[in-house]
C-alpha cells in the first residue's frame, strides 16, 4: 500500500511505510552514489556514501538505512549531501591504491566511477597507504585484498545467500580485513557471485585475470544450460573469445545470481582437446578431412551399416539445444526410424517421465514445506536450491528421502535414507500413512504394507503444510523402478495437496520431451538401441565414458567392428577417438544459437556469443546438411530461430502406452548410485579448468555403510570401481553411493 | 557528599547484602513484590527525580523507560552498561565494587516497569574484581529468594546475569554492546530501528549505565522530589566524578549536581605545588577541552558545562596543569581512536588512522606547516557522517585542543618539541 | 584440545543464555581456553570452539581478532598490561613503561628471555583515579611507583 508521500530533489513521491530512501531513488532514477548497498542483501550502511541531506536533521543521512517518512524532504544533491558524500569518498581513497590500470575491475569499478564523479580533488594525505596480504581464497576468486573498501557485501552474500559463511571481516579498526578462516578455498556453488557483489577489485575472476580490459569486451545476452534454470547471464567476449560470463537479472529465472557452474564452465571452450576440424576413421587411421569429405563418408558409412530403417539409432546429450533436437527427431524419423534417445542415464525407461512440474521457480520461494527425493539438491540446482533456501528462512521446513545424508545450506527436519530399491516401499508406506490419515479408500497394492513414526513424519508434515512441494531429483535416474517412484510421488502429491518439482530432467531436457525426442510407435530407446540390432549411430555431443548409465554397454556397443558411429563433438577424448568412425566438429555452448526450455517451461533463446574455433559448426547446421545429403525434405532452414519456431508450434505427443504398476517386491541386493559431481555434468563443464580445481571439482568418493561395507568386503579408503571408499554413517545400508568427478566404471 | 550511589563507601562490608538492606536496601523492590508500587508511579518518581542517563549522553532515564512496549508479547530485556572504558572515567568500577546491591536492585526495578523478565549486566572484561562481587552480589540475592520466577510468591519474575567483554571500548556503545552480548564482534547498529524496539537477540531492549540503575533504588525510597532537589534545574541528584590527571588525590566523588568546579579541584586536593590549571576535559576524553578560565567558572551540571563548551559527558574530569604539553597528549588521546575503532564505517576507520599518523608525526618533529589545518579538515569530515558516536569522540579533541592551543601545536610544527619544560 | 573442566566452565556461560543463543558465550570460551593455553589462541583451538558452540568457524574468528584481550602469539606466563592512555599518562605512566622494559630487558609487545613476563600497553583500563596502574592476571595494581613495580615484580615466579 503506497502511503506514504515526501520529496526528493523536489520531485513530490509516493512510497510504502518502511521503505528506503534509496530504494526510491533508485526506482525514481535518482542517483545516490553507494557501495555497502545491494537490492539483494541485507542493509549494513557502513561505507556512508549515500549519505544525503534531510530537512530538518542536523546530520545528514545515509539513504540506505533510512526509512522515507511522511512529508520529509530529502535533497541528494543539495551542498549538505555533496561535501557529506565527497568527504567519505576521500576516506575511501586515502588508503585505496591507484592500480586502476592494472586491476580487471578497472572500467566497471563503482568506487572508480564516483571518485570520477567527484572530480579532480587531490588528497591530501600522505602518511603510507596500507597495504593487505593475500590469503588465497581457491581457483575461482582472485583477491587483491589491498583494493577492499570493507563494505561487507561478500560477506552478506555468503551468509545470507549462499548460506555457508566462509568470509568474514576479522580484526578491527584499521586493520580490518574481509579474509575465509582458512586458505582451503571456498566451498560455496554460488561463490563467483561475490566477484558481481564485490564493487571494487578486491574480488575478480581468478581465470580472467588480465585477459582482458573490461571496455575492450562486448556482452553478449545468452542463457546458461547447464541446469533447469536456464541462468541469464552475459558472455564477455574479447576478439572473437568468450573471456567472462557474469550474470544478467532476471527476477523470475536467477535474480541477480549465477552458480559457479554457469559462470566458470566458460574454460572449457579452449581446452585442447577441442575438435577443430572434421575426421574420419579409414583402416583404423584417423585422419582430418574438409567437410565435404567427411560428410559423405558419414552419410555412405550410415546408408551402407543400415539395412533398414530400425538398424539406425541417434543419441543426444540432454544439454543439446531445442534445435538440434528438433532437427535429430526430423532426421531420425525421415530415415523411419523412431531410435531416439537422451535419456542415457536413465535406468528404467519403461515409461515416459512424465511427472510434470507444477510450480514455477518463483513459486518455490513461497512454500512453506518441501520433501526431496533423491537429490543433493545443493549441488544439482544450485539456483534452486537457493529458491528453497530462501523459503526456509521464511519458515519453511524441508524433510528428505535420500540414498545419503547431504550438506545442505539450511536446516533439515528429518533426513530418511534410502537404498534406490527401498524407496519405492518407503514411498508405499507414505502413501498408505497418508491415505490412512486422510480416511480415503486404501489401493489393494498398499494392503500389506507397513508403516511406522517416520513415515507418519513425512505424511503429517505434508497434510499439516499449506504450500508443500514434493521435489524430485536427479538420483531417481539410475533407480531401476524409478517409474514407480514417480507414480508414486504423484498419488502423494494428490493426496496432500503438494505441489511437484521434477528435477530429474535436468540440462535441457525439457526441450527434448517437448519435441518427443523419445521412442514412439515401437522404436528402441537407449538400452535397446545399445543392446540390439543397431548398426549405425548418430551420437550428438555424446561422451560414452560419463554419459551412460551403463558406459561398459555403451563404449562395447559403439566399438564393435560392425556398428558405424558419426559423432558430433566439440571435443576429441580417447573414447570418442576409439568408437566414433566420424566426428564432425560441433560448436559448444557459447558458439551456437539456440534454446533452452527452463523449469518454468518458458524457451529462452540465445544467440552465439562468438564463432566457433576451426572448422566446427553449429549442431543445428551440421544436421541440417546431414539431412539434405540423405535427402530428406523440409530442412530448409537458414537460420535457428526458424527451427525452432517450427519446434514450438509442433505438437509432437508421444504414445505412452505404459502402466505404472506400483506393486514391486524388495529386491535385497546391494546396489549402486554413480553420481557425476556437479562440474562432471556435461562436456564443457568437464573442461574447464578452474572448476576442475574447486572443492566441488575434486568430489570423489564412493560412500558405504559400515554393515554394506563388511557384505561387499570395502575397507576405508579401497577403491570401489577407482573412487576410493569412504564407510560412513550418513549412507543409507544396501547401496554404495559414488560422488565423484570421474568416468563411469563398469 | 556521597548520598546515593557511594551511600554505603564508610561502612564495613560496603558491598554486602546485609549492608544494603540495613540501609534501606530492596525495601522498593520488596515493595513491588508485595504489589504496593505500580509501573506508572515508578515512571512518575524517575521523571520528578530528573535522573538523566549517567553513560554519557544524559537522556532522562524514565523516558527512555517509558518507550519500552511494555504490553507487546514476547520477550524484553534489560542490560546494565558497565563497560565503562572512557578514558578518565572509574567509578561504575567502584559502584559495582562496593554497591552491587543497588545495580541489581535498579535492573529489577527496571524489568518490572518494562516487563521485562531477564537482565544481563555487561561487565568490561577487565573487570574482574567487580565481576566476583557482583556475581556473589546476584547469588546472595537468589539465596533470599529476592530473583528467580514468581518471586515470593508474586506474579513478578526477574532473572539477572552477568556477561564479560574482552576489550573493546567500543562495547560501551549501547549497540555495539549488544551484538557483542550476542556474541558477535561489537561493532555498533545502524539506528533506526532503535534497541527499545529491536535489541538483544530483535527482541525489545533498554539499555542503561551502571551509574543510573545505582541510583533507581534510592530516589524511589526517598522520592523523586528529594533526589531532583539534591541537584539543580535540568540536573537532579547527585552524579559521581572521576578528578584525575595533574591534582594530588585523583578520586572519584558523588556531589551534587551543580557543585561548582573549584570546590570538586579542591576534594582532588587541588593541583600539586607551584602548578597552575592549563585546562580540564569536563565529561572524559570524549568531550571537548576546556580552558582553565572557563572551567573554573564552571558548575558540575548539564547546563552549565554545556554553556562552557563542553559535555558533563560521563563525569571524568580530567585535570591538565601547566606541565601538560598538549601535542603529546592530543596523540595520546588519537591514538586511543584510532585503536578502538570498531572499524566498520568509512569515515572513522580511515579518519582516526589518519588523525593519528598526522599527530604522531608532528610528535616526531616531522609536521608541515599545513598540518594543522589539514587535522581541523579531517575530523570535521568525521563529525556526524559515521554510524554510532565514537567518530564525533575522535574529533571532538582534536578540534577543542587545536582550537584552544593552536600556538603551542604551531611551536612544536616549528621547532619539532614542545614549547612546554616537562620537568622530570 | 579443550579440557572436560574448560567445557564445563564454558557450559555454565552458556547456560546464562537463551536457548539457541549458545554464541553468545563465545567470548567467555575464548577467554577460558586461552587461558588454558597459556594465556594465547591457535587456529585449532578457535576451530574447537567453533564447533563446539556450533559456530562457522570464521564468526568465531572475527571475535577473536576484534577483542583486545585474546592473544594469537604466545605470551609470557604473566603478561602486564600497562595502561598509557591519558589519566596514567598525566601520573607518569610513560616512565613507569620505560623502567620496566628495561629492568626486564623486553619492549612493550615481547616476552622476557625466560619466558616469565610480557608487557602489552594498553588504553584506559577504568581504573584512573588510582593511575599509573597495570593489570596482571585478574589483578589490578594502582599508584604504581618504580618501587611498587620492584615488588610486583619480585614476587612473579
Ligand atoms: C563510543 C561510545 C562509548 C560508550 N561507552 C559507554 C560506557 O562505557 N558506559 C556507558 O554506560 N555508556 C557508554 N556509552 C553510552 C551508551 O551508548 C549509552 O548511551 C548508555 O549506556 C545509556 O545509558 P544511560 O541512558 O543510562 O546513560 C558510550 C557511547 C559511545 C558512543
Ligand atoms: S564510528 Fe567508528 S566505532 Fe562507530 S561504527 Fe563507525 S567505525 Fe565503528
Ligand atoms: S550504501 Fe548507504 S552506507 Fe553504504
Amino acid at each position: 500500500m503506497v502511503d506514504i508521500e515526501f520529496e526528493i530533489d523536489g520531485k513530490l513521491v509516493n512510497a510504502n511505510q518502511g521503505d528506503s530512501i534509496i530504494s526510491i531513488a533508485d526506482r525514481e532514477g535518482i542517483d545516490v552514489p553507494r557501495f555497502c548497498y545491494h537490492k539483494k542483501l541485507s542493509v549494513a550502511a557502513n561505507c556512508r556514501m549515500c549519505l544525503v541531506d534531510i530537512e530538518g536533521n542536523p546530520k545528514a543521512q545515509p539513504a540506505c538505512s533510512t526509512p522515507v517518512a511522511n512529508g520529509m524532504k530529502i535533497y541528494t544533491k543539495n551542498d549538505k549531501a555533496k561535501n557529506a558524500q565527497k568527504a567519505v569518498m576521500e576516506f575511501l581513497l586515502i588508503n585505496h591504491p591507484l592500480d586502476c590500470p592494472i586491476c580487471d575491475q578497472g572500467g566497471e569499478c563503482e568506487l572508480q566511477d564516483v571518485a570520477m564523479d567527484y572530480g579532480s580533488d587531490v588528497s591530501k594525505f600522505n602518511e603510507g597507504k596500507r597495504i593487505v596480504a593475500d590469503k588465497g581464497i581457491g581457483a575461482l576468486i582472485q583477491t587483491d585484498m589491498t583494493r577492499c573498501i570493507h563494505c561487507t557485501r561478500c560477506v552478506r552474500f555468503g551468509a545470507e545467500v549462499a548460506g555457508i559463511v566462509e568470509m568474514g571481516l576479522t580484526g578491527r579498526g584499521e586493520d580490518v580485513k574481509i579474509e575465509p578462516f582458512l586458505t582451503e578455498g571456498i566451498q560455496s556453488e554460488l561463490s563467483g557471485n561475490m566477484i558481481d557483489v564485490c564493487p571494487v577489485g578486491a574480488l575478480t575472476s581468478k581465470p580472467f585475470r588480465y585477459e582482458a580490459r573490461t571496455w575492450q569486451m562486448n556482452a553478449i545476452q545468452s542463457i546458461a544450460r547447464h541446469d533447469l534454470v536456464g541462468s541469464n547471464i552475459y558472455t564477455q567476449t574479447y576478439r572473437g573469445k568468450v573471456k567472462r560470463v557474469v550474470a544478467r537479472d532476471n527476477e523470475v529465472v536467477n535474480e541477480t545470481w549465477i552458480s559457479d557452474r554457469d559462470r566458470f564452465s566458460y574454460e572449457g571452450l579452449n581446452h585442447e582437446s577441442r575438435s577443430l576440424s572434421p575426421k574420419i576413421k579409414k583402416n583404423n587411421e584417423w585422419q582430418d578431412v574438409s567437410w565435404e569429405v567427411a560428410l559423405d563418408f558419414a552419410v555412405s558409412g550410415l546408408k551402407e551399416n543400415t539395412q533398414m530403417p530400425s538398424q539406425f539409432g541417434v543419441l543426444a546429450s540432454k544439454h543439446s539445444t531445442l534445435e538440434e533436437f528438433y532437427l535429430l527427431q526430423k532426421l531420425t524419423r525421415s530415415f523411419g526410424s523412431e531410435n531416439i534417445d537422451y535419456r542415457l542415464d536413465k535406468a528404467d525407461l519403461s515409461i515416459d517421465n512424465s511427472l510434470s512440474s507444477t510450480i514455477t521457480l518463483a513459486e518455490l520461494e513461497s512454500i512453506d514445506h518441501a520433501l526431496i527425493v533423491n537429490s543433493y539438491l545443493r549441488l544439482e540446482q544450485p539456483m534452486i536450491n537457493h529458491r528453497i533456501r530462501k523459503a526456509t528462512l521464511s519458515g519453511a521446513s524441508v524433510n528428505t528421502i535420500n540414498i545419503k545424508k547431504f550438506d545442505f545450506n539450511y536446516g533439515i527436519s528429518l533426513e530418511v535414507l534410502s537404498a534406490p530399491q527401498r524407496t519405492v516401499s518407503m514411498l508405499q508406506s507414505v502413501l498408505k500413512s497418508l491415505h490412512e490419515k486422510t480416511r480415503t479408500t486404501l489401493p489393494k497394492y498398499l494392503s500389506k504394507t507397513k508403516t511406522d513414526v517416520t513415515h507418519n513424519k513425512i505424511a503429517d508434515d505434508l497434510i499439516a503444510a499449506e504450500n508443500p512441494v514434493i521435489i524430485l531429483g536427479e538420483h531417481i535416474n539410475s533407480n531401476p523402478s524409478s517409474s514407480n517412484v514417480v507414480g508414486l510421488i504423484s498419488e502423494i502429491a494428490a493426496l496432500s495437496n503438494a505441489k511437484i518439482a521434477n528435477l530429474s530432467l535436468t540440462g535441457n531436457s525439457l526441450s527434448a520431451e517437448r519435441v518427443g525426442f523419445k521412442p514412439a510407435n515401437g522404436g528402441s530407446d537407449v538400452t535397446s538401441m545399445l543392446s540390439g540390432d543397431t548398426k549405425s549411430f548418430l551420437l550428438m555431443d555424446v561422451d560414452p565414458n560419463y554419459d551412460f548409465i551403463s558406459s561398459k554397454l555403451a563404449t562395447d556397443t559403439f566399438n564393435k567392428k560392425n556398428v558405424f558411429v558419426v559423432s558430433l563433438n566439440s571435443f576429441e577424448d580417447e573414447q570418442t577417438l576409439s568408437s566414433a568412425d566420424v566426428i564432425l566438429p560441433l560448436a559448444c555452448f557459447y558458439e551456437s544459437s539456440g534454446t533452452h526450455i527452463n523449469f518454468d517451461g518458458v524457451a529462452q533463446s540465445f544467440s552465439a556469443s562468438v564463432s566457433s574455433p576451426g572448422d566446427s559448426k553449429p549442431g543445428w547446421k551440421i544436421i541440417k546438411v546431414l539431412a539434405d545429403l540423405l535427402g530428406f525434405e523440409g530442412f530448409d532452414y537458414t537460420d535457428s530461430s526458424q527451427v525452432a519456431d517450427d519446434a514450438l508450434s509442433i505438437d509432437i505427443t508421444v504414445d505412452n502406452n505404459s502402466e505404472v504398476n506400483i506393486e514391486v517386491s524388495e529386491d535385497s541386493q546391494v546396489t549402486a548410485h554413480w553420481q557425476n559431481s556437479p562440474y562432471a555434468s556435461d562436456a564443457i563443464t568437464r573442461k574447464a579448468k578452474a572448476l576442475q580445481e574447486t572443492q566441488i571439482g575434486k568430489i570423489n568418493d564412493a560412500f558405504v555403510s559400515d554393515l554394506t561395507a563388511k557384505e561387499l568386503k570395502l575397507s576405508e579408503g579401497d577403491l570401489y570401481h577407482g573412487v576410493p571408499v569412504s564407510i560412513n554413517d550418513s549412507v543409507a545400508e544396501g547401496c554404495v553411493f559414488v560422488h565423484t568427478y570421474q568416468s563411469r566404471q563398469g | 557528599m556521597n548520598e546515593v550511589c557511594f551511600k554505603n563507601l564508610d561502612k564495613e562490608n560496603p558491598a554486602s547484602l546485609a549492608t544494603y538492606e540495613l540501609t534501606g536496601g530492596y525495601k522498593v523492590w520488596r515493595k513491588i513484590l508485595n504489589g504496593e508500587l505500580s509501573p506508572d508511579q515508578i515512571l512518575a518518581e524517575l521523571k520528578t527525580s530528573g535522573l538523566r542517563g549517567r553513560g554519557g549522553a544524559g537522556f532522562p532515564t524514565g523516558l527512555k523507560w517509558s518507550f519500552m512496549p511494555r504490553n507487546q508479547e514476547g520477550q524484553k530485556y534489560v542490560v546494565c552498561n558497565s563497560d565503562e572504558g572512557e578514558p578518565g572515567t572509574c567509578h561504575d568500577r567502584d559502584i559495582l565494587r562496593y554497591n552491587p546491591h543497588s545495580v541489581i536492585e535498579g535492573m529489577a526495578i527496571a524489568g518490572y516497569v518494562m516487563n521485562a523478565t531477564v537482565g544481563y549486566n555487561y561487565i568490561r572484561g577487565e573487570f574482574m574484581e567487580p565481576y566476583y562481587r557482583f556475581e556473589e552480589a546476584i547469588k546472595d540475592v537468589y539465596d533470599a529468594g529476592l530473583l528467580g520466577t514468581n518471586i515470593m510468591g508474586s506474579s513478578v519474575s526477574f532473572d539477572l546475569y552477568t556477561h564479560l567483554g574482552a576489550g573493546a571500548y567500543i562495547c560501551g556503545e549501547e549497540t555495539a554492546l549488544l551484538e557483542s552480548l550476542e556474541g558477535k564482534k561489537g561493532q555498533p547498529r545502524f539506528k533506526p530501528p532503535f534497541p527499545a524496539n529491536v535489541g538483544l537477540y530483535g527482541k525489545p531492549t533498554t539499555i542503561n549505565n551502571t551509574e543510573s540503575f545505582a541510583s533507581v533504588p534510592e530516589i524511589l525510597s526517598r522520592g523523586g522530589q528529594w533526589f531532583a532537589d539534591l541537584g539543580v534545574e535540568n540536573s537532579g541528584g547527585t552524579k559521581c566524578f572521576s578528578v584525575t590527571g595533574n591534582v594530588r588525590k585523583p578520586a572519584n566523588f558523588e556531589v551534587p549536581m551543580g557543585t561548582p568546579f573549584s570546590e570538586l579541584l579542591e576534594l582532588a586536593g587541588g593541583l600539586k605545588k607551584g602548578r597552575k590549571l592549563k585546562a580540564v576535559i569536563p565529561g572524559g576524553s570524549s568531550t571537548p577541552l576546556l580552558t582553565a578560565k572557563t572551567a573554573m567558572k564552571m558548575t558540575m551540571d548539564y547546563d552549565s558545562i554545556e554553556n562552557a563548551g563542553s559535555m558533563l559527558g560521563a563525569g571524568s574530569v580530567i585535570i591538565m596543569d601547566d606541565s601538560t604539553c598538549m601535542v603529546k597528549t592530543l596523540t595520546r588521546l588519537a591514538h586511543f581512536y584510532y585503536d578502538e575503532s570498531c572499524g566498520q564505517c568509512t569515515p572513522c576507520r580511515e579518519g582516526t588512522g589518519w588523525l593519528y599518523r598526522m599527530l604522531q608525526r608532528i610528535l616526531d618533529g616531522n609536521g608541515k606547516s599545513d598540518d594543522l589545518d589539514l587535522l581541523m579538515s579531517v575530523q570535521e569530515k568525521i563529525i556526524g557522517n559515521t554510524i554510532c558516536a565514537l567518530g564525533d569522540a575522535a574529533a571532538t579533541p582534536v578540534e577543542s585542543f587545536i582550537r584552544h592551543f593552536r600556538p603551542e601545536f604551531e611551536y612544536y610544527i616549528k621547532h619539532g618539541k614542545s614549547m612546554v619544560e616537562i620537568d622530570g | 584440545m579443550i579440557s572436560d573442566q574448560s567445557k564445563k566452565e564454558i557450559d555454565f556461560w552458556v547456560k546464562k543464555y537463551p536457548e539457541g543463543r549458545e554464541s553468545s558465550a563465545v567470548m567467555q570460551a575464548l577467554t577460558i581456553v586461552q587461558k588454558e593455553n597459556n594465556g594465547s589462541l591457535t587456529n585449532e583451538l578457535i576451530k574447537e570452539i567453533a564447533g563446539y558452540l556450533g559456530m562457522p568457524v570464521i564468526s568465531v574468528q572475527e571475535v577473536a581478532t576484534f577483542y583486545e584481550n585474546y592473544n594469537h602469539k604466545p605470551v609470557g606466563k604473566y603478561v602486564i598490561r600497562f595502561c598509557h592512555n591519558i589519566s596514567c599518562m598525566l601520573n607518569g605512566s610513560d616512565d613507569l613503561i620505560s623502567y620496566l622494559e628495561e629492568k626486564l630487558e623486553v619492549k612493550t609487545g615481547e616476552i622476557s628471555k625466560n619466558g616469565l613476563v610480557s608487557v602489552k600497553k594498553v588504553e584506559c583500563l577504568g581504573a584512573c583515579v588510582g593511575g599509573p596502574m597495570c593489570q596482571i592476571g585478574d589483578q589490578y595494581y594502582e599508584h604504581l611507583t618504580t618501587k611498587k613495580i620492584d615488588e610486583i615484580l619480585g614476587n612473579l615466579k
